[in-house]
């Protein structure tokens, strides 16, 4: 095992480097103009705008770019390891905005996790084992409803009824739980439950359909036959049995979401790694787009080998070497 | 100054018609009752999006000098930050008075007041090394100047720029209390360029630290003003290395400003700052829906954000709600460009036919009606030019809906179209049309193509996001764009001419003067213009003439010329709107006035509810 966790830590860095070169392709491929021009002023004379430039890095070749950055990402820069460099836009050190961030977009992740896992396990325990009755159908009709409603109508709508309306909620915004813990989660159980129905729907649907195809297996008749009851049936073994393809989306959907919960951080106005991914892609910030893309991908590739570790416990067939 | 605020886009026309009908009578005009205390929260739409990240030096947001101008910093001179032509008027701000120029116009003496001091942490009274400094700060390179371009009027400032003087011979400073400016020449709105906040004093000892790295003085203000950065007091000053970022602005999403301990009233004029609340908070909100919402609920009392239509309607066809919605002169003009050099637009009847056809009421109803602004005569806005071209309007029709028998006979005359007045020539089609992705452009790009297919021309529309580096690309050689506007730097009509059409202007990369008036054969390949490069009509020397002139009536005549032969002999443009700010605050504000200078909330004169 640990050699295994070691040669896939050695290909991660591999796979985030590849992810970092397409990155700067694409920023510089994209025809969106010079982006001096941005931090240049409405007249710049040639000179300034050669100055930015320079100031910038964008006076050498994306290549020779990309070979700077990935030196002082490797090795640090006078703001601290690994060195992502300054934000164009603000002057602010990139880890000292990706580690500000960080922690708004990875808590409304948890909570939202937290919720999907529970409800949508739950909801598709209870519709696989009341097959074809009215729960199973309710259950159905939520997945429905989860899948197709928009996440931002869904947000506003949430917004409305709960917040101006009922005011049993906190509104837009984000509270640190440790400046003040009930304004936290009072600000953050809407868009955690925003975010989780989605979800919720998603992982119902399949926890149904994995724990049916598990419990018409030979080893849960013998189990039944054994005359364990029908709960530790269920919790014990079919269950158990039907993780594998719930702890990979878990780990994927967590990953994607640490660089991609755009709209509802943009809904609620967290303003997490979503936000600032958007607001430095339009303000053509190399440097910020470079280290939200570097989190993403490392949260990735991270949790891909959580996934793979956690398949060792699940199943006991699995070995890795 | 780059307008960070547009203006809202409405999709139900009649609805539109309506609202303008019922909201014309109103708004723009002062709420009036003063009151201390309290905390003006004003929600800003997705982020702050400064140039220069608040550094004053570089920084070129409008609402950047807003805040500087009304709250943060002061000048030598300054404004009564009032709506209207009150509010171009230049009064003295830390300086005793406003100079009259001697020595030919090109001396201008300052004697700073008595009282006047720095805010924490520096605590002490500001000089005339400190506007020297700032000055000289400006001129350096390094420092990332974005309208640096204002001052090599100063003596010595290109010079010492260059690196080769030791200071700025033209900023004298004979003693604590006394600046002297020489200038190479007699510039009438060097007034007015002293009212921008690059060349208010800065205080040495903490803006030394960040010699070189443009920008990074914006999260370390000192203030002058009324206001500080909140969490100024803490800031140790001791060592560049010691300096930690103040801690009242996050540099991302918040910047509060409370009172500055150090501001005596007494200095000032309250015409020109009462500075009623405690506490001013710019919170980005990446929920322009929300901001709107938290207006009404009276969590913000105003916002720099662009509302939506649903929010636009709710407050002008609502007449409870109507009082809170005001609608001002942004002094700024939104408009076709067409690029002289790009056939079929190198033929002066194609443009002025394009000015007869284009429907310029249905452009306006595209951004907003009667609220958003008013359509335009010509190029420069009538409250710029204290309304010397009022009644000038050359290309007038009914209902400003164009006209396209007029356009048509002004059509025969080029070289491109038949008898019947429409172009047939393959100049005229899939012309290359440069717009953007706002929901905006979707609208106003339809009503420039019916126009143009009235003529014969028709466009090969390409939207990009963010299109102004295209435009302002001189060798992309763009025909025509729908995406252009432009604001004033300061109430003169300057900064519409030299920045527009001076041809000496004209540079490859950020160019605005799109449509190449003025260009010379001689610029060409450096600049990659490929097309009719020869015979380009130029004001330069009409520029360089009323450039001279003090500020007064001629000087404003002068440029009303200028204006004149732009609009009807040399057409680049079709303007048709002079953009309004339109600004919704809360019932929680007791007094809102506009600042004409800013094109912003007067901060300085505003009043809420504490």
């Amino acid at each position: 095992m640990p050699l295994y966790i070691a040669r896939r830590l050695l290909w991660a860095g591999v796979v985030v480097l590849i992810v970092l070169l397409l990155t700067y392709a694409v920023f510089y491929l994209l025809p969106a103009g010079d982006p001096a021009l941005r931090f240049a002023g409405k007249q710049p004379t040639p000179e300034s705008l050669a100055l930015v430039r320079e100031r910038l890095g964008l006076d050498q070749p994306w290549y020779e770019q990309y070979g700077k950055f990935v030196k002082s990402f490797v090795a640090g820069d006078e703001f601290g390891w690994p060195g992502l460099g300054i934000s164009y836009n603000t002057q602010i050190p990139v880890i000292d905005q990706v580690t500000e961030r960080a922690p708004r977009t990875l808590l409304l992740i948890l909570g939202a996790a937290i919720i999907w896992l529970v409800l949508g396990v739950a909801i598709g325990v209870l519709s696989a084992i009341r097959r074809r009755t009215l729960a199973d159908r309710a259950a159905m009709g939520f997945v429905l409803i989860g899948i197709s409603t928009p996440v931002f109508w869904l947000g506003l709508m949430a917004l409305f009824i709960f917040w101006n309306k009922l005011g049993w909620t906190g509104g837009t915004g984000y509270i640190p739980i440790t400046e003040d813990p009930g304004g936290f989660f009072s600000h953050m159980i809407l868009p955690w439950t925003v975010l989780a129905l989605l979800f919720a729907a998603i992982y119902a649907r399949m926890t149904r359909n994995t724990l049916l195809e598990t419990l018409g297996e030979d080893y849960i008749r013998t189990a039944r036959a054994k005359g364990l009851s029908e709960r530790k049936v269920i919790t014990h073994h079919a269950l158990r049995a039907s993780l594998a393809p719930i702890v990979t989306m878990f780990g994927m959907d967590i990953a994607l979401l640490v660089g991609g919960a755009i709209i509802t951080e943009s809904v609620f106005n967290i303003q997490g790694l979503g936000w600032l991914a958007i607001d430095s892609t339009f303000n053509q910030d190399l440097p910020t787009v470079i280290g939200v893309v570097l989190l993403g991908a490392v949260a990735v590739v991270i949790m891909n080998l959580i996934v793979d570790i956690a398949y060792a416990f699940i199943d006991p067939r699995v070995r890795y070497e | 100054m780059k307008r960070r605020v547009g203006l809202p886009i409405v999709a139900l026309v009649a609805i539109v018609a309506l609202a303008s009908v019922l909201v014309s009578a109103a708004s723009g005009r002062p709420e009036t009752k003063s009151a201390k205390g309290g905390t003006y929260t004003v929600g800003w739409e997705s982020s702050f999006g400064w140039t220069d990240s608040f550094d004053p030096t570089g920084e070129y947001l409008a609402n950047a000098f807003a805040i500087n101008t009304n709250l943060l910093l002061r000048g030598l001179i300054g404004y009564n930050h009032v709506g209207g032509p009150a509010g171009a008027k230049i009064v003295p701000d830390l300086a005793t008075k406003v100079p009259k120029p001697t020595n030919g116009g090109k001396r201008y003496t300052f004697t700073l007041k008595n009282g006047v001091r720095w805010g924490p942490p520096v605590n002490r009274a500001i000089t005339s090394a400190d506007v020297k400094y700032a000055v000289e700060r400006l001129a350096r390179p390094k420092n990332g100047a974005q309208y640096g371009f204002y001052y090599p009027v100063i003596k010595g400032f290109d010079k010492y720029a260059a690196g080769k003087a030791k200071s700025i011979s033209g900023v004298k400073t004979p003693n604590p209390k006394t600046v002297i400016f020489d200038l190479t020449k007699p510039t009438g709105d060097f007034l007015m360029r002293l009212g921008m906040p690059a060349v208010f004093p800065m205080p040495q000892e903490v803006a030394k630290c960040f010699e070189g790295k443009p920008g990074a003085y914006g999260r370390y203000v000192i203030a002058s003003g009324p206001y500080m950065i909140e969490g100024s007091d803490d800031l140790d000053i001791s060592s560049c290395g010691a300096m930690k970022p103040i801690s009242g602005y996050d540099g991302q999403t918040r910047l509060n400003l409370v009172r500055n301990p150090n501001y005596r009233a007494s200095t000032d004029s309250a015409k020109a700052r009462e500075s009623n609340p405690d506490r001013f908070e710019f919170i980005v909100n990446a929920n322009i829906d929300d901001i709107y919402n938290k207006i009404g609920r009276g969590e913000y009392d105003d916002s720099y954000a662009t509302a939506s239509p649903k929010v636009f309607r709710e407050y002008t066809l609502n007449a409870s709600k109507r009082k809170y919605l005001h609608s001002n002169s942004a002094d700024g003009t939104y408009y076709i460009t067409m690029n002289l050099t790009q056939p079929p637009f190198d033929d002066v009847h194609v443009r002025k036919a394009m000015n007869w056809v284009l429907d310029r009421e249905a452009m306006r109803r595209a951004w907003g009606g009667a609220v958003s602004g008013v359509v335009a005569e010509h190029i420069i806005p009538n409250s710029m030019l204290a309304n010397r071209l009022a009644g000038f309007h050359p290309f007038k029709t009914p209902g400003n809906r164009g006209n396209a028998a007029k356009a048509r006979a002004e059509m025969r005359k080029s070289k491109y179209a038949n008898s019947g007045g429409v172009c047939t020539a393959k100049e005229c089609k899939n012309v290359l049309l440069v717009t953007d992705v706002r929901a905006v452009d979707k609208l106003t790009l339809p009503i420039v193509q019916a126009g143009a297919a009235k003529l014969g021309i028709t466009f090969a529309a390409r939207s990009v996001n963010g299109a102004y580096p295209v435009i302002q690309t001189t060798s992309k050689n763009v025909p025509i764009s729908n995406r252009a506007r432009w604001f004033k730097d300061f109430a003169d009509a300057s900064t519409f001419i030299g920045p527009l059409f001076d041809g000496r202007s004209i540079i490859p990369s950020g160019n605005t003067n799109y449509s190449l008036v003025g260009l010379k054969p001689g610029q060409v390949d450096a600049l990659g213009v490929k097309g009719t490069t020869k015979g380009i009509p130029s004001i330069n020397a009409m520029n360089d003439k009323c450039q001279k002139l003090a500020l007064g009536a001629r000087r404003t005549s002068c440029f009303a010329g200028i204006d004149k032969v732009l609009t009807q002999k040399i057409v680049p443009w079709i303007p048709y709107m002079w953009a309004n700010t339109v600004t919704i605050i809360s019932p929680n504000v007791t007094k809102w006035n506009f600042d004409q200078n800013a094109g912003f909330t007067a901060l300085a004169h505003v009043a809420v509810k504490s």
